[in-house]
Formats: C-alpha cells, sequence, structure tokens
C-alpha cells in the first residue's frame, strides 16, 4: 500500500525547547509511541509526551518532566545515549561521558541503579524483543564490550576482540542474542552472546576478497573508524556508517556485503553516530545526519532521495516514529524537529487521467492542510 | 489506471524536478544494463589524451566518472563487475585513493602492453601473464602464493613482470595489477584535478555553471580535457552538484582540499 508522502517540516507540530545545549540522543517508547526521550550535551534528560491533546492540528509536544542541572543525580557531562526501557515506559537507561550507566525510575526521575565504568560511555543498547535476558550492552572507550545485567544489578559478561573504542552497540531485532559492535579499529563484529568465544563474524567490505585493497584493510568494514549501526525492522539487514564517509548495508546472517551504493555520505562524528531506518514504508528509507540537515537515502537503491533542511547547526540525531511515519531529529541548535509526512492531493499537472477531480481541487499550501485526519477512502 | 496516490519515491522531492538545459549526457533508462555502461565507457574514453602520453598508455576512465552519468550508483557497479567478470573490462587500483579505481578495456591494455614490450626481453613472461590474466581473471592484486602455484610463474619471472611494469609491488608478497607507464597519468590527473577544483572553488561565490567551467581556458595544470576533470569531481562528490533553470551547476564542497 503506498501512501503519498512529502516529508516536509511540518508548521504544525513542534516540540518544546528545552536542552539549553545540544541534543545528543532521542528515543521514543515502542509500546504506545507516545513519549520520547532526549539526552542532551548538558547532561539534561527530558521526556516529551507527543501526543495531540488539543484539537487543532497545530499544537507542541510539551515536555512532561525533565532530570535538570538542579538535580542531586544529574549526569555531570554529556548524555550521550538514551533509551526507554523496551517493556514499559515505567523505566529508562541513560549514558554518558561521566563514565556512569544510569538506570532511572521514570515516576521518581532518581537512578535505581548507576553502573561506573573507565572511560567515557560511548553508547549502550537494550534489546527490544528480549524475553530470556535483561543485559545492556554497553561501549565505552574500553575495546572491550560490556555487558550488564538490569535484573541482578552487575556486569555478566564482556566481549573481547575488538582493538580500539567501541563507538556504537546494537541488538539485533529479530534474533535476542544477537549483538553487533562498531569500533575505531575500523571493524565490526557481530555476537551471539550465549557463546563464551569470540565475535561470529566480523563485516568485511570486500566480502572475502583480499585482492581489492591494502593490506591492511583485510577485514575491515569501513576504511575508517565505524560510528553508527543499524539494522533494519526485520533484521536482516545491517547498516553500517564510517569516517570514509560511506554507508553500507549488510546481510546480518551471513555478514555480505550487499554492495549499494549510497555514494558519499558525509561523517565526521568523532563520537557516534545516531543515525535510522523507517518501518513500515515501501520502500524503506534509511535517515542520516549530515552536516544540518537530514539526509535521505532509499535503502535498497541507495539512492538519494532528498535533504532535510530545517536545523541551524549540526544535527546529531534522528529517530523514526513507527507507528505515524514521522521523523524526530535533534542537534546542536537546542531544537527537536518534527518532519511528518502531509497527505496531499498530487497536483493537478502531474496526472491527466485525474482532470475530473482536478478541476474542484487547487493545490493547498502544505501549512494549512489538514495533516492528521486520513484522506484514505 | 486513476492513480490517487502517487508513489513515495516520486512525490518525496519537494519541489517538481526542475527542466534543466540539455547538458548532461544522463542516460535515464537503465534498461540496456552492461551495454548502457559500455557505451558510457566509449564516450569517456574519447575524452582521454592519448596524445599526452605518445600512444604509450591505453586509455583509462576512473569508475566512479561513471557515476557522474548514471543515476544509480548501485546499477553501476553491478554493470562494471559483470563487464569484468566477462573479461572485457579490467580495473585497478591507483593507489592515492582506496577508493579510486581506473578501468580499462581489456583489448587496449593488451595491445599497448605488448607493444611497449615489442622487443624486449620481458615480452614472453609478459604475454604469459596476460593470457592467463584476460580472460578470467578480475583480481586487482596476487600474493605469491598465487603466481606460484596457481599461475605457476617462477620467481625470476615475477621480477620480470614487475620491471614491466604489469604489476607493483604492494607489500611483501603481492603485487598490484597496474598500468605500465601509469605514473606519469597519475601525476597529471591528481595535478589537473587540484587545479580544477581550485577553478570552482576561486569562483564568485564558490560555484560555476557546468557549461562554463567546460569552456574556461585551462591552465598549465591542467593537461587532460576539462570534460574529463569534470566527469572525475563530480562522480567522486567532491563538489556538490545542483540542477538549476540555466543547467548544472557546480558548487564547492568544504573540506575538500585535495
Amino acid at each position: 500500500k503506498e501512501q503519498t508522502r512529502d516529508n516536509d517540516l511540518n508548521h504544525n507540530r513542534d516540540v518544546d525547547r528545552i536542552h539549553g545545549n545540544g541534543i545528543n540522543t532521542l528515543d521514543i517508547e515502542v509500546i504506545d509511541g507516545r513519549y520520547m526521550l532526549s539526552g542532551g550535551s548538558d547532561g539534561v534528560i527530558v521526556i516529551y509526551d507527543l501526543e495531540n491533546n488539543s484539537k487543532k492540528p497545530q499544537y507542541t509536544c510539551k515536555a512532561i518532566c525533565t532530570v535538570g542541572r538542579s538535580s542531586r543525580h544529574v549526569h555531570k557531562f554529556s548524555v550521550e545515549t538514551v533509551q526507554w526501557y523496551p517493556h514499559d515506559t515505567g523505566m529508562f537507561v541513560s549514558s554518558s561521558f561521566d563514565k556512569t550507566l544510569k538506570v532511572w525510575d521514570t515516576e521518581t526521575l532518581k537512578p535505581a541503579e548507576e553502573f561506573q565504568f573507565d572511560g567515557n560511555v560511548y553508547c549502550h543498547h537494550m534489546c527490544p524483543i528480549a524475553r530470556k535476558h535483561s543485559l545492556v550492552a554497553v561501549g565505552t572507550k574500553d575495546p572491550k564490550v560490556q555487558l550488564c545485567d538490569l535484573k541482578s544489578g552487575s556486569r555478566i559478561h564482556i566481549l573481547q576482540g575488538h582493538r580500539g573504542e567501541i563507538l556504537s552497540v546494537r541488538w539485533s531485532p529479530r534474533y535476542e542474542h544477537i549483538l553487533a559492535t562498531a569500533s575505531t579499529d575500523s571493524r565490526v563484529r557481530v555476537w551471539d552472546v550465549r557463546r563464551a568465544s569470540g565475535s561470529l563474524f566480523t563485516l568485511d567490505q570486500h566480502n572475502g576478497d583480499k585482492s581489492k585493497a591494502s593490506s591492511e584493510a583485510v577485514n575491515t568494514a569501513h576504511n575508517g573508524r565505524v560510528n553508527g549501526l543499524c539494522f533494519t525492522a526485520d533484521g536482516l539487514h545491517l547498516l553500517t556508517t564510517g569516517t570514509d564517509d560511506r554507508m553500507r548495508l549488510w546481510n546480518s546472517a551471513t555478514g555480505e556485503n550487499t554492495l549499494v551504493n549510497y555514494g558519499k555520505v558525509v561523517n565526521e562524528s568523532r563520537k557516534g553516530l545516531k543515525f535510522t531506518v523507517s518501518r513500515g514504508c515501501s520502500p524503506e528509507f534509511v535517515f542520516v545526519p549530515c552536516g544540518s540537515s537530514v539526509a535521505m537515502y532509499g535503502l535498497h537503491s541507495g539512492q538519494l532521495i532528498t535533504m532535510l533542511r530545517g536545523h541551524y547547526n549540526n544535527v546529531d540525531c534522528c529517530e523514526f516514529h513507527p507507528d505515524y511515519q514521522e521523523l524526530y531529529s535533534g542537534g546542536k541548535d537546542c531544537n527537536v524537529l518534527a518532519w511528518v509526512p502531509v497527505l496531499r492531493q498530487p497536483d493537478i499537472e502531474d496526472d491527466e487521467t485525474n482532470s475530473k477531480r482536478g478541476g474542484a481541487q487547487a493545490a493547498i499550501n502544505p501549512a494549512f492542510e489538514d495533516a492528521w485526519s486520513s484522506d484514505e477512502d | 489506471m486513476n492513480r490517487k496516490r502517487a508513489l513515495i519515491a516520486d512525490t518525496f522531492c519537494l519541489t517538481k524536478r526542475r527542466r534543466c538545459a540539455a547538458d548532461s549526457v544522463t542516460g535515464d533508462s537503465q534498461a540496456d544494463g552492461a551495454a548502457d555502461i559500455r557505451s558510457s565507457l566509449k564516450y569517456l574514453v574519447t575524452l582521454f589524451s592519448r596524445k599526452l602520453f605518445n600512444d604509450s598508455l591505453p586509455p583509462v576512465v576512473l569508475k566512479h566518472q561513471l557515476y557522474s552519468l548514471h543515476n544509480d550508483k548501485t546499477a553501476v557497479d553491478k554493470q562494471v563487475n559483470e563487464l569484468r567478470e566477462n573479461g572485457e573490462l579490467l580495473m585497478f587500483q591507483l593507489g592515492f585513493d582506496s577508493e579510486a579505481f581506473a578501468l580499462v578495456f581489456a583489448e587496449d591494455y593488451r595491445a599497448k602492453v605488448l607493444q611497449g614490450e615489442a622487443g624486449r626481453g620481458t615480452l614472453g613472461t609478459v604475454e604469459k601473464f596476460l593470457a592467463k590474466l584476460i580472460p578470467s581473471c578480475s583480481d586487482l592484486s596476487f600474493n605469491k602464493e598465487k603466481m606460484l602455484k596457481e599461475f605457476l610463474f617462477t620467481d625470476s619471472e615475477i621480477t620480470q613482470l614487475v620491471k614491466s611494469g604489469v604489476l607493483t609491488v604492494r607489500d611483501a608478497g603481492s603485487w598490484w595489477l597496474s598500468i605500465p607507464n601509469s605514473g606519469k597519468f597519475i601525476k597529471y590527473f591528481i595535478k589537473g584535478r587540484k587545479a580544477v577544483l581550485g577553478m570552482v572553488k576561486k569562483s564568485k561565490y564558490g560555484e560555476i555553471l557546468k557549461t562554463e567551467l567546460e569552456g574556461r581556458r585551462t591552465t598549465s595544470q591542467v593537461k587532460f580535457q576539462m570534460k574529463y576533470h569534470i566527469h572525475d569531481i563530480i562522480g567522486a562528490e567532491l563538489v556538490e552538484c545542483i540542477q538549476t533553470t540555466s543547467g548544472t551547476l557546480l558548487r564547492h564542497v568544504d573540506g575538500n582540499v585535495n
């Protein structure tokens, strides 16, 4: 089923501006899709309600609560990753450059648990489908990937194999024991956490053809630091981005490079790059922060569809809302912007066979368009 | 068919595609596949300056120049690989950029190499190597094991191949496939690329229409044809390519100093 999409900055949807410093991470809870978390460079964490309670199409997503600078438990340095607990919104986890990972009780906004690490924590991830475990994978300056258990509150496992800082970790949305990790050593490793031995495989951009690159580049996923990971919604493919300005799409079961060519995906991030993939669209899209815009690519075609412009400064993160096919992006300008599709009649000039409908409607300015009632007949 | 809703990909571009002046050789239909790429390659080959190298080099085209002619990079890659599997096209790693690959038609390569080798003692070995390479092998580099066991060359024969320029050293015990006498090509190419990028950067507002750049007088730094370099900088995304009503505009991108 295709839907007319015109992903533009929707003038009807706003998000409260709370952060005083750049926004590094966003997460929308998967249960209702109603609440969004954001973490900023000032250590502040904000929770927003995305639902429209006013009867008007124009509304602002309000911030319902904040862990601000005045809180006793606030992170001392920038928050790099936030994530809702996958099974309910009573809990969320944040990790920061203050070398801690905090597990928060949403009701009281106090940490129920705190894990201390030796180096900056670049990223963490909890498995969205886990039933048999409640592990948080943590990527830090240490080349060893840490697995912390939320149930027991202890660090139970270490994954060894990388030789550089871990910039991104991601659980598979398909198999709850599969974890992918990306490192500054240019490698991406895929692990089965049940196994005691090392990783299952390393992603090789040349697919085993050792003749294609210089000898040092053998068995690497990128020709630079790998700083972004994202599984597709079905878990069958994995996207990686690197500081070699490339994005690659991999078959997550075999580790094969599908060789889809996205061209130059400018990537200067010294930390993890937070990008996202659409869900429920046909075909699927990848949204990557690119300077002060968000670049949108066709997932399997590799074509650059459009650049979403609206931020005043670098975009640091973006998150896709699964139910409404909307994109939220946050950046250094302290704004969270909502990119919402506008259901629109096809333009009169575009479709000659539509002449009988064309006379009745002139093209409407999307700013005045009814953006949330469905047009399906 | 009364299509009430357009396809996602169609309406995703916020503005209607502007009608641009027909100044680019764009192939929108990918129906012909490999034949399409072959004709683009042949076109790019005509832009190569043979006389500059006294006819000692086969015409060299860079893979990313094809990206400036065709929209779908993945399809271009696939078709180039098809041509390489067929033995029609050879690909080389040039060395100055891990992503820059040179393409040469196999027949041209063989002809020029043999022409260069005529009268030399290494001719026999080179012929043997070409016979192994051209119909079936699409590797970019070879290691010692492959050379000795699969291709059945001796150590001294390998030395001869390196001397003739067909192989260059990659690291201990492995060699890149290379084009003999290509050092000059690479030198002129890098210099010319830098000069053309400088021309774009120094233009007013850091941007220039493609047609205007093609018409500019080339400095002594630029030894190749302007169009050859323009396809290179567009395909390698060293400049931003913007469609306007007056034609394609090339805009300097920050961070590209080479």
